[in-house]
């Protein structure tokens, strides 16, 4: 399936500052709630701030919460980041374990828009040995070489030919005759 | 003035985890009619209006504090951090304003100039110290040229921005300028050195702006200008035969993709091997190469230590504050050998 019918935008992984290099800094700078304290569709942020909100402040005491209520208005919560970038989601009719989920998923996120990962690992350094040119691995000797050579104009992983092995052997039995006989 | 106009596309973009909207059709042109009048309206003022964060309802600066100093895993003086963030032109904003009312100005705000200074100088410390007890065996010119890097304004007001100091500092000028984020910045450190010690302030130096170095070529940074006449002189002082460069590959020498490939001897040893489009360059891509070995800051060095991996030589790197490097005009083998941690 090609990608590019999707108006998603792709990019490589990364982060911002070397985030987890040195140490870990939680990227989601301060979260907004506003609901209404009456209308129904606020139901689930409502119970959420009056149940769940006090653990999740204090298990990200890095995230400043702002609750802001707003008559006749329909809930939603908007993110900021700490590299600037802002993230809205409405919440209007969301049970309070949809706004718990919601709510942490924003803490993952870094600021970094949403896109498609091209690729799920990145290096700086994509070569340790070096990158192969054609001149890696030659033999120095085709510097003062006359071509054509005897040995280096061969293939170099061409190993003996089934007439030279049956002369190797034939060579081999030859001189084991003389070292049997006996000394005279 | 808490508001401005910024040139950039840096608007209050907000990203929308979108649901389907329904919008009669109708309106689309009220909403066309509607966008067409503020971009003329933004192009003439130069840039859609900001403002600064504290202009808006939810904003809480004690809360901000609190999670300011949280987020990074600190635990500062509350007046430091306060003194750290308080810039002079604010405080003579404030006064002058006050002043203009007729209230007497009783302010107590400590501004954070002896901060930013006393901060400048303990980060170029813990950032040698730390460049000399990894790169140990380079000399100090290039130690210089990291530390010029790490500190430059560029670098420590990227790292200020992302910790979230711009929302946080209190001065005139609105967009805050590069100035102002790195004073921010270096004031910061001082304060946390003062409220929890330097060992503390080193460690947050190492995790911010130490960790800039990641993925960038050192050799980019700096490297000497007469590669070759360096590497006879420190040959030379080692007591060793004279550089020998000699032709080792070549190709194309009559297109314009020549490639020649020259590598340095010594006393028939080799050292090393650089390439280049003509004689010239590839004999002094071949000597920086041989003075990258030399330095041990080839392509294929040790990755950089960081985090939890610095804690072994964290004495080493207190103790290296103030020892710099051999400088390259004495730099042999063997004076750096016994430094090798």
């Amino acid at each position: 399936m090609s990608n590019s019918h999707l108006f998603l935008p792709s990019g490589f992984i990364r982060t911002p500052l070397q985030n987890g290099l040195g140490r870990y800094i939680p990227q989601l700078q301060r979260i907004t709630l506003k609901f209404c304290k009456s209308h129904g569709g606020s139901r689930g942020v409502r119970d959420f701030i009056e149940s769940d909100l006090m653990e999740f402040a204090k298990t990200n005491p890095g995230t400043v919460v702002y609750l802001k209520p707003r008559r006749h208005r329909s809930p939603c919560m908007v993110a900021e980041y700490l590299n600037g970038e802002r993230e809205y989601l409405s919440c209007h009719e969301f049970s309070r374990d949809e706004v718990y989920k919601w709510l942490s998923y924003m803490c993952t996120r870094s600021g970094i828009p949403v896109m498609r990962f091209r690729k799920y690992q990145h290096t700086d350094y994509p070569t340790i040995q070096g990158v192969w040119n054609p001149f890696t691995h030659q033999a120095p000797e085709i510097n003062v070489a006359e071509f054509p050579h005897e040995v280096l104009s061969k293939p170099n992983d061409q190993g003996p030919t089934a007439t030279e092995q049956l002369i190797e052997i034939f060579k081999k039995t030859q001189m084991e005759d003389p070292a049997n006989k006996p000394p005279n | 003035m808490r508001n401005g106009r910024v040139g950039t596309s840096l608007s209050g973009a907000v990203n929308v985890i979108s649901k389907r909207n329904f919008k009669a059709h109708w309106v689309a042109p009220t909403l066309r009619e509607l966008q067409r009048r503020k971009v003329i309206e933004e192009d003439r003022n130069g840039g859609p209006k900001i403002f600064h964060r504290s202009t808006f309802l939810e904003w809480n600066y004690d809360a901000e504090i609190f999670a300011f100093s949280n987020r990074l895993g600190e635990k500062f003086n509350d007046s430091s951090l306060r003194a750290a963030l308080t810039h002079k032109s604010y405080i003579e904003r404030e006064t002058a304003r006050l002043s203009d009312i007729g209230v007497e100005s009783n302010l107590q705000f400590h501004d954070n100039e002896a901060l930013a200074k006393k901060g400048g100088e303990i980060m170029s410390k813990f950032i040698n110290g730390y460049l000399r007890a990894v790169f140990t065996q380079v000399p100090e010119e290039l130690i210089r040229a990291m530390h010029d890097f790490l500190t430059s304004n560029a670098t420590l007001e990227t790292v200020a921005k992302h910790i979230g100091l711009g929302d946080l500092m209190l001065c005139a000028d609105f967009p805050c300028k590069t100035e102002t984020y790195v004073k921010s910045f270096k004031a910061v450190v001082a304060a946390l050195a003062e409220s929890s010690g330097e060992e503390r302030a080193r460690i947050f130096v190492q995790d911010l702006v130490v960790t800039q170095l990641y993925g960038q070529d050192v050799n980019e940074l700096w490297n000497p200008v007469d590669p070759v006449g360096n590497l006879t002189a420190i040959l030379k002082r080692e007591g060793k035969a004279e550089p020998e460069f000699r032709l080792i590959r070549q190709a194309g020498s009559n297109s314009i993709l020549a490639v020649y490939y020259v590598g340095v001897y010594s006393d028939k040893n080799f050292i090393s091997e650089g390439a280049g489009e003509s004689l010239e360059v590839a004999k002094e891509m071949a000597a920086r190469e041989a003075l990258k070995k030399l330095f041990h800051t080839e392509d294929s060095m040790r990755a950089l230590p960081f985090g939890r991996q610095l804690k072994n030589i964290q004495s080493r790197i207190a103790q290296l504050e103030n020892q710099p490097n051999v400088p390259l005009s004495e730099w042999i083998s063997q004076k750096v050998m016994s430094a090798v941690h």
